[in-house]
């Protein structure tokens, strides 16, 4: 392990942040071009479709600007030609742990993952750098029909189900960075949970990004027939370096009649990721999509996964918390759109600002003209810890129906000074009060973690809550 | 650089931009032509009166403006713009140190001219107590509003605009400086124009300021109105509360937009924000975006909500059992929902007065 002072200096006590040897089978050189694409698509003999719709995306990239909105100043700091945009670890999937090379396998195990998916999960998959290098699902529910792949032969094995929804929830021409994601893609998951199964366990995927200056584009597609449910869950990491790494991700959710998905992320970047992805999920009749983000690490993050409620009585649940430390920006947030009648819709998100770190909600939430008697409930809550800190909420409402109820609540304040007594008069030390109070205000979003998140995240904000007193 | 040529080097201003994400320049602009700065705007009649006898000793109309200090930041187009056309339009309202007449002060801006403008300078004496009205009425097709102002310390002033314009498009920018230990309400009353879009400015930049911005807003028919608030804490020990009711029917549109600024040390700032929309239509719609940057900690609390919904049928019911049909019931509410934030602005006096003057846009309203 090794990690250079600069790097430490520059992102802190992140638990993390070591990094392996970069033991690459392909690499391609820093910057993006049409040829880029083209060998991306090549090397992974994609059909003629898709490399055109890369194609299409990379010059829609090209040609869109940079957003004129959130933290631009952050956002014009990525360096597009200084980015690994493919870098393949392994030269195939593994189907047990045995099959990854030694180096990657050590860095999973790290993290934790094997252990995890012997204890509680249906299907891991594991992303390093551009591609899965470890994939598994357990073996009743390949038998009911499940497919849990990585996208890549996701494409090759169910190319005309891929072709059917790839980009019809967020397309290419959506924002830059999902044109840009469409352009390079590679990895991700590819989910279709059959009519009326329901998968018991959680599947994991788990991100890792270790070399230098790398894109990370990983591209994932959920489709949950009628009657279905699933519970995704993704983590992710990287290396402490001063450079920094771009990841940029599109997440696809389709839930047909009555379907539920949940799709739970605890991102854990180092400080020198730019976290920039776009999710987004179309809800069907009766359906019902939840999205459970938690957002700790990376230099800015941009997300606000979204719902579109398009069948009448579907339903979108966003909890999400962000914690902005040194040099943070945590610009996330929720988007509901409601379509259809009866729809409802709940957002729930908590932001903690400390030692300087930026913490913003920004959210959207439209209920159309003809959907008629919709709900939406909409809360934000935000501390900030220390001097030099910020809290921002950027809220949009637009309620185009009369029927519709809906209410939007946010608050901003510093942890009560009656609190902190109150728990030191039990015999705390006020640092210990002060974690308690934090893991408090984060306990919506923990307690709807599987058990073993919801622990690494107590114990993950114990440790940032270190030194925060006197 | 004077006004004009500030206005002509400035580009369009872009939509991405909280203030001009959903009425944009072009819509608001007198001619539509964002390029021009009409040559023929015409000056409003502007008068002082009271409600009731003459207008008190202490308080006088000017004609011109001049600078004022600490007043907020404004959108340079539409200040620079309306700068422009009132270079000979531009009045002061002076209130003398220690007015307090007891009673309310009517500032009648009357509009004739097809396109009008005008420059308000709001000048008041500390430890006054003033209660002012501006009345603005007329029939144009456009009129533009600058209002500046600043309050004395420890002044209290009830600062109510009342647009009943017939018809046309009201631009109306405000940029009051709120100084120390002065206490300010400031309401706008809104069921003239067809479209309104104005972009209301409150900064607290002295400690001790107490600031209530209150808004009841009727649209109908195919009304677009647009109000923009901000308020900026930026000084310790400073306090804000803005509430705002939009009554929305017909195929009108409301937008109400809010920024809540609450800068690096404005310790003890206690700042909150709530906007209300009632749909009183199917194809009404109601938009509302409060935001809030706070980069404080030690702040008693900075928050915000909004709600839209319809009339609530638990109170049509319960005011259907006491024998009101429902249409005089859903009147009844509707009428209740607006005052409630009406009643807040000033004296019983006053709001005797502006309920009287309003009842005619409401029962031509059916309410």
């Amino acid at each position: 392990m090794s990690q250079p002072s600069e790097a430490r200096e520059a992102v802190g006590d992140y638990k993390a942040g070591w990094h392996d040897p970069e033991n690459s089978t392909i690499r391609f050189d820093f910057g993006l071009s049409e040829k880029v694409v083209r060998d991306i698509s090549e090397l992974k003999s994609e059909p003629e479709w898709m490399t055109e719709m890369r194609l299409k995306a990379y010059r829609h990239f090209t040609e869109r600007p940079m957003p004129d909105w959130g933290n631009t100043e952050v956002l014009e700091g990525i360096d597009f030609d200084n980015v690994c945009y493919f870098l393949r670890s392994s030269d195939e999937t593994g189907e047990t742990w045995e099959d990854v090379p030694e180096d990657i396998r050590n860095t999973f195990e790290r993290l934790g993952i094997p252990e995890a998916e012997q204890k509680w999960l249906s299907g891991v998959t594991a992303q390093y750098e551009s591609e899965t290098v470890y994939h598994s699902i357990r073996e009743d529910l390949e038998k009911q029909g499940v497919v849990f792949l990585d996208m890549d032969s996701g494409l090759k094995e169910y190319e005309e189900i891929v072709r059917r929804y790839f980009g019809t929830v967020v397309p290419f021409s959506d924002n830059k960075f999902s044109a840009l994601n469409t352009a390079v893609w590679s990895g991700g998951s590819f989910i279709y949970v059959p009519k009326g199964v329901s998968v018991e366990m959680p599947v994991q995927a788990y991100f890792r990004i270790n070399a230098k200056n790398m894109g990370q584009f990983e591209r994932t597609l959920i489709i949950a027939d009628e009657g279905s449910s699933i519970h995704y869950v993704e983590g992710c990491t990287a290396p402490t370096y001063s450079t920094d790494s771009l990841h940029s991700a599109v997440v696809e959710l389709i839930a047909l009649p009555g379907a539920h998905i949940r799709y739970t992320t605890v991102q854990n970047w180092s400080n020198n990721v730019y976290n920039l992805v776009t999710k987004r999920g179309v809800a069907h009749e009766d359906s019902k999509i939840e999205w459970v983000d938690g957002n700790i690490g990376s230099k800015l993050t941009m997300k606000y996964p979204a719902v579109i409620l398009k069948g009448e009585g579907s339903h979108a649940e966003v909890i999400s918390v962000a914690y902005a430390g040194a040099g943070q920006h945590q610009d996330a947030g929720a988007k509901v759109h409601h379509l259809a009648s009866n729809t409802t819709s709940n957002i729930l998100s908590k932001s903690i600002s400390k030692d300087g770190g930026r913490g913003s909600y920004r959210g959207m939430a439209k209920i159309m003209p003809k959907a008629e008697n919709c709900r939406m409930n909409i809360v934000c809550d935000a501390l900030i810890l220390d001097e030099g800190s910020r809290s921002d909420t950027y809220p949009t409402m637009e309620v185009g129906n009369a029927s519709a109820h809906c209410e939007h609540e946010a608050s901003v304040s510093k942890v009560g000074d009656e609190q902190l007594f109150y728990l030191m008069s039990r015999g705390h030390t006020e640092a210990e009060a002060l974690g308690m109070i934090v893991n408090g205000f984060f306990e919506p979003f923990t307690k709807e973690l599987p058990m073993e998140y919801a622990v690494e995240l107590n114990k993950l904000m114990a440790l940032e809550m270190e030194g925060s007193i006197g | 650089m004077d006004s004009s040529s500030e206005y002509l080097s400035l580009e369009e201003p872009r939509r991405a931009v909280h203030l001009w994400r959903y009425t944009p320049w072009k819509k608001v602009h007198p001619t539509g032509d964002i390029s021009d700065i009409p040559d023929e705007v015409g000056s409003p009649r502007l008068s002082l009166k009271c409600i009731d006898g003459d207008v008190p000793e202490g308080v006088r109309l000017i004609h011109g403006a001049g600078p004022l200090e600490g007043l907020p930041e404004s959108d340079a187009t539409t200040s620079s713009f309306i700068r422009a056309i009132t270079e000979e339009s531009s009045w002061t309202v002076e209130v003398d140190r220690g007015f307090s007449p007891g009673k309310t002060v009517i500032l009648e801006i009357e509009v004739e001219s097809p396109i009008s403008a005008a420059h308000v300078c709001l000048k008041i004496g500390r430890h006054a107590n003033l209660e002012l009205v501006t009345h603005v009425k007329g029939e144009c097709e456009w009129l533009g509003l600058l209002r500046t102002g600043s309050t004395g310390e420890g002044s209290n002033t009830s600062d109510v605009v009342v647009n009943v314009l017939n018809g046309g498009t009201l631009l109306r920018v405000d940029a009051i400086h709120i100084e120390r230990d002065s206490q300010v309400k400031a309401g706008t009353i809104s069921s003239g124009s067809e479209t309104t879009k104005s972009d209301l400015r409150y900064r607290m930049g002295e400690p001790g300021g107490n600031l209530n911005v209150l808004g009841s807003i009727l649209s109908s028919e195919d009304m677009s109105l647009d109000h923009h608030i901000e308020i900026h804490h930026d000084a310790p020990e400073t306090f804000s509360r803005l509430d705002w009711h939009s009554a929305c029917g017909g195929k009108s549109k409301t937008v109400g937009t809010g920024m809540l600024r609450v800068a690096k040390g404005s310790r003890g700032a206690d700042a909150a924000q709530l906007f209300q929309n009632l749909l009183i239509s199917e194809t009404a719609q109601a938009d509302s975006i409060p935001e809030l940057e706070v980069s404080e900690n030690e702040v008693v609390g900075c928050g915000h909500g909004t709600a839209s919904g319809p009339v609530d049928e638990d109170q049509l019911f319960y005011l259907g059992t006491r024998g009101l049909s429902t249409e005089q019931a859903k009147s009844m509410l509707i009428a209740a929902f607006l005052n409630s934030t009406l009643s807040e602005m000033g004296s019983p006096e006053m709001h005797d007065w502006l309920v009287e003057m309003l009842t005619d846009d409401l029962d031509a309203l059916g309410i």
